[in-house]
This record gives C-alpha cells, sequence and structure tokens, in this order.
C-alpha cells in the first residue's frame, strides 16, 4: 500500500467505488421507473418480465454495493 | 334488374390475375359494395384469414418485430374503437451486434484473470471490480434490448404512431392521422437486408410531425402496400361522409 496524506491508495479508491456504486443504484432505480413509464405507455404483454428484469437489475446494484462496503 | 357492370372476358382474366400475383383479394366478390367500388373496409381486410398473404395474429407474441392486426396490443393514446393493423419493430436480425458484443463482455473478466494482468491488485478489489464488470454488461444488454423493445411503429386504421424511446431517460410518441400522409417510400439496399427482407419506410405527412421513419422493419414492400390501402379507405371514407 502507497500511503497518500495518511490515507492508502486502496482506501481512496474504495470510496470511489462506493461513490460511483452509490450513483449507479440512482441509475437503475431510473431504469426501473422507465420500465414502468414505458410498460404504461405500450403494453403487448411482456411487461411482468421487463419489470422483473430491470427490479434484479436494481437488486444487484444493491448487493455489489453491500458487498464492496463489507470486503473492501 | 339487369347488373349495370358488365365486364368483358378479358377484364376477367386480367382481375383473375391481379389476384393471384398479389395473393389477395380473393374474396373480393362478396365485400363488393353498393359504390361500385371494390376497394374493401379496414374492418372487412382485417377479418379475413388472409389478406396479401399475410395472417391476423392470434394470441401474443410480445418479442415479433411484424405482427399484422394482433390481438392484446394496447398504447397509451389508443381508442376504444382503434384497431392495431400493424406492430413493428426493427428486425429481429439488428439485434445481433449489441448480442455479440455482450457476449463479448461476459467473457472479458475469464480472458483478462487468463492474461494474468492485474495480479498486483488485491483479490477483494478483483472480486468487487469483477462484480462492477458484470453490472455494467447487464446494464448494457439491458438498455439495448429495452431500446429495440420499445421503439416501435403502429399503424392503426386511423393514424399511424412512432414511439422511440432514445434512451433510458427519453422519449418521443409522435402520431399522424392516415388521411394526413402524403408520400410513402420505402427502401432496402445491401445484402443483408436483402437477405433478411427488411428495410426503411419512410412517410412524408402534412402533419405536425411531417416526417416518419419507420427504420429497418421487416416487409417493407408489405407496410407501404397497406398503408396505401389505408389512405384510400380513408378517402373512401371522406367521400362517402363516414368519419369516426
Amino acid at each position: 500500500m502507497i500511503p497518500i496524506i495518511g490515507i492508502s491508495v486502496w482506501g481512496i479508491l474504495k470510496i470511489g467505488i462506493l461513490i460511483l456504486l452509490a450513483l449507479y443504484i440512482v441509475f437503475a432505480f431510473v431504469i426501473v421507473r422507465q420500465v414502468q413509464l414505458m410498460t404504461a405507455t405500450l403494453e403487448v404483454g411482456f411487461e411482468s418480465q421487463l419489470k422483473f428484469l430491470s427490479f434484479m437489475h436494481f437488486l444487484f446494484a444493491i448487493a455489489v454495493l453491500i458487498f464492496s462496503f463489507l470486503i473492501l | 334488374m339487369p347488373d349495370i357492370f358488365i365486364s368483358s372476358k378479358n377484364n376477367k382474366k386480367e382481375d383473375i390475375k391481379d389476384n393471384k400475383e398479389s395473393g389477395s383479394f380473393v374474396e373480393e366478390k362478396k365485400i363488393k359494395t353498393d359504390r361500385g367500388f371494390n376497394k374493401p373496409p379496414v374492418e372487412e381486410i382485417l377479418k379475413r384469414e388472409a389478406y396479401r398473404g399475410l395472417h391476423p395474429m392470434q394470441g401474443k407474441k410480445p418479442l415479433s418485430s411484424f405482427l399484422f392486426s394482433p390481438d392484446g396490443i394496447n398504447f397509451e393514446t389508443m381508442e376504444a374503437e382503434e384497431k392495431v393493423v400493424l406492430f413493428l419493430r426493427k428486425h429481429l436480425i439488428t439485434n445481433i451486434p449489441w448480442i455479440f458484443v455482450g457476449l463479448l463482455m461476459i467473457l472479458v473478466p475469464t480472458v483478462v484473470s487468463a492474461l494474468s494482468i492485474f495480479d498486483s491488485v488485491p483479490a477483494n478489489f478483483k472480486f468487487i471490480f469483477v462484480l462492477i464488470w458484470y453490472l455494467i454488461t447487464m446494464a448494457y444488454i439491458l438498455e439495448s434490448f429495452l431500446t429495440w423493445f420499445f421503439n416501435v411503429y403502429i399503424v392503426t386504421d386511423e393514424r399511424i404512431i412512432d414511439i422511440d424511446f432514445y434512451n433510458l431517460i427519453y422519449k418521443e410518441v409522435s402520431d399522424a392521422n392516415i388521411d394526413k400522409i402524403q408520400d410513402v417510400t420505402y427502401k432496402m439496399g445491401g445484402v443483408i437486408r436483402t437477405l433478411f427482407n427488411y428495410g426503411d419506410v419512410l412517410i412524408q405527412t402534412a402533419s405536425e410531425v411531417p416526417n416518419f421513419d419507420f427504420l429497418a422493419v421487416p416487409k417493407p414492400d408489405m407496410i407501404a402496400r397497406v398503408l396505401q390501402d389505408l389512405r384510400m379507405e380513408e378517402q373512401q371514407e371522406l367521400v362517402e361522409g363516414r368519419i369516426r
């Protein structure tokens, strides 16, 4: 580890990753919301699967943030 | 009362020939109206088992890129009496580039770990980098699929609707009445497009949105014909004063 003003490079990287993942969660939530809006705009019989996919993506993003917080 | 429409034998032969060539209007006699005009109303067109070689879609096929007279399709601004004639998306084959890129992205962590480039990186960071990479891959695949899935073109018996899903935070829905259509052009070019029979249908209208571009849609020639039939029907409705 290379210390920079008392903080290691990995420590800075950890903070950066956590901030990025927090922003990514916002993005994932926007996808969930957009899928909800678009399925309301257009109904073709695939709505539940799409909502499930977008929600899984959102949950995956949250899981990665929690993992990062615990592991790093 | 004698029939006032007496056609010659030659004309009959030509009619039969036309019907065979287009594969349509087989039941033309049944729907001949008292106006002496052979063009059937849209409702009659949609009821037929085969119209220009197209079959009305029974049941739901949400991932199809060409649906003729489908059931169970609803959109935000659909009116109660409105009937969807065509439901279109980009041809399925246009998804191959992003599917290919997505598969490559899935393989990247395996390849990189085999190359031993990041050996100096701590194991916990490596694990999180891999997870973040898969997160980005998932977002890319999801976004590409949603862009294809929600970019649809709908032709109803009254209007054409273009639903554009440019990216995850921007959408645009525009429509124009069938009677506002001024010109329909379709383009097919290139090996792939000819092979898989898809192309662009460019529609000029007199409405607020001057151009509707149905891009990379299957059977563009058929779409142009259907639009032509609907325009004719709309004109006939105007003449007869049976506008909804």
